[in-house]
């Protein structure tokens, strides 16, 4: 890992983006509070991006041709690289250097609870969609699971409502 | 950055607390040296806060429920609050002695009521930038990995909510 000596021994904070606004209203808060102030942060950090395989996307393995599946994947992987690039742009115009965008494949819900132990992190950060109790039970809610199964301490940033 | 730290007097809300302290609240100590306090519901402006990002200072809530509606003889009502109340005061005293070991400033504020409600309206009503939770307290339940305070005020407070685990019994950290 190519990080400077400072890095060495601080805590990890594990900042989760997908391509929501409130996952990136969650990582330019975190820089705001936890990364200001010229180099000397007292955590590392790392973005995660999970991002969904294209079989899952479409929901049943194989359906649609093989062009299909090939242009979906292509999307996919732009999109992706968007996010990832916007997360580094954020951090960049935080002054934030060095930051490591990590993306994994899989069901968010899993990707971060793996990520948290694959990196050992102390604190996983997650934005919030707000959702009222019903859309939560039926949508389901990333940031939920995380509260109740990752196994280090979770922050949970909600974009304040607007008046 | 204004800091609330929830305690409810169980080992994990202090546990909460010493991981809140030892990773969030980091920068300059040199001006931390006095443990500023003040119970009640008195507010206390403290001199620097939100001034700067490094924290200072941490408030501690603690919310004594309110007594179930037992028929009691006006003066057995007053002498149970009055327990409550110096039950509160001592997990408090506990939660400070936390906060002058690591050399943070604390201010205590004790308040009547359903802990979650109040809880969320202290953090909106002082302009609370982070709220600090365990992630079960006395009302443990065996197989809930959340306790309902602490589920409740991550959904519904405004601002950012930090749920912090306990530490694995393996010892693994």
């Amino acid at each position: 890992m190519a990080e400077g000596s400072e890095n060495k021994g601080k805590p990890l904070m594990l900042v989760a983006v997908d391509d929501s606004e409130h996952s990136f209203y969650a990582l330019e808060w975190t820089l705001d509070h936890f990364f200001a102030h010229g180099t000397n942060h007292p955590f590392k950090l790392i973005v995660i991006h999970a991002r969904s395989s294209a079989s899952s996307a479409l929901g049943v393995a194989g359906f649609g041709s093989v062009d299909f599946m090939t242009s979906l994947e292509a999307d996919m992987k732009k999109s992706t690289g968007k996010t990832v690039q916007k997360a580094k742009d954020v951090c960049t115009s935080k002054k934030v250097e060095n930051v490591e965008v990590e993306v994994m494949e899989g069901d968010p819900r899993n990707v971060m609870c793996d990520a948290v132990d694959k990196h050992q992190a102390s604190l996983l950060v997650v934005g919030s969609h707000g959702y009222g109790i019903v859309k939560r039970a039926v949508l389901g809610s990333v940031s939920d699971y995380c509260a109740h199964h990752v196994k280090c301490s979770v922050m949970i940033v909600k974009q304040p409502t607007k008046p | 950055m204004r800091v609330m730290v929830a305690i409810d007097g169980s080992d994990e809300s202090l546990y909460a607390l010493k991981w809140a302290l030892d990773l969030l609240l980091v920068g300059p100590k040199d001006n931390a040296d006095d443990v500023a306090t003040s119970t009640g519901t008195a507010t206390l402006e403290a001199p620097h806060a939100g001034s700067h990002e490094n924290v200072s200072m941490v408030t501690l809530i603690h919310v004594m429920q309110p007594f179930q509606n037992y028929v009691l003889p006006a003066a057995g009502s007053a002498e149970l609050r009055k327990e409550q109340e110096e039950k509160a005061a001592a997990i408090l005293a506990r939660a400070l002695e936390i906060c002058k070991d690591k050399m943070i400033k604390a201010e205590t504020l004790i308040l009547r009521g359903d802990p979650k409600d109040r809880i969320c309206e202290a953090t909106e009503q002082r302009h609370v930038d982070l709220l600090v939770v365990g992630s079960r307290g006395l009302g443990m339940v065996k197989r809930a990995f959340l306790g309902s305070v602490s589920s409740y005020c991550a959904h519904h407070a405004k601002c950012p909510v930090v749920i912090v685990k306990p530490p694995k019994e393996s010892g693994k950290q």
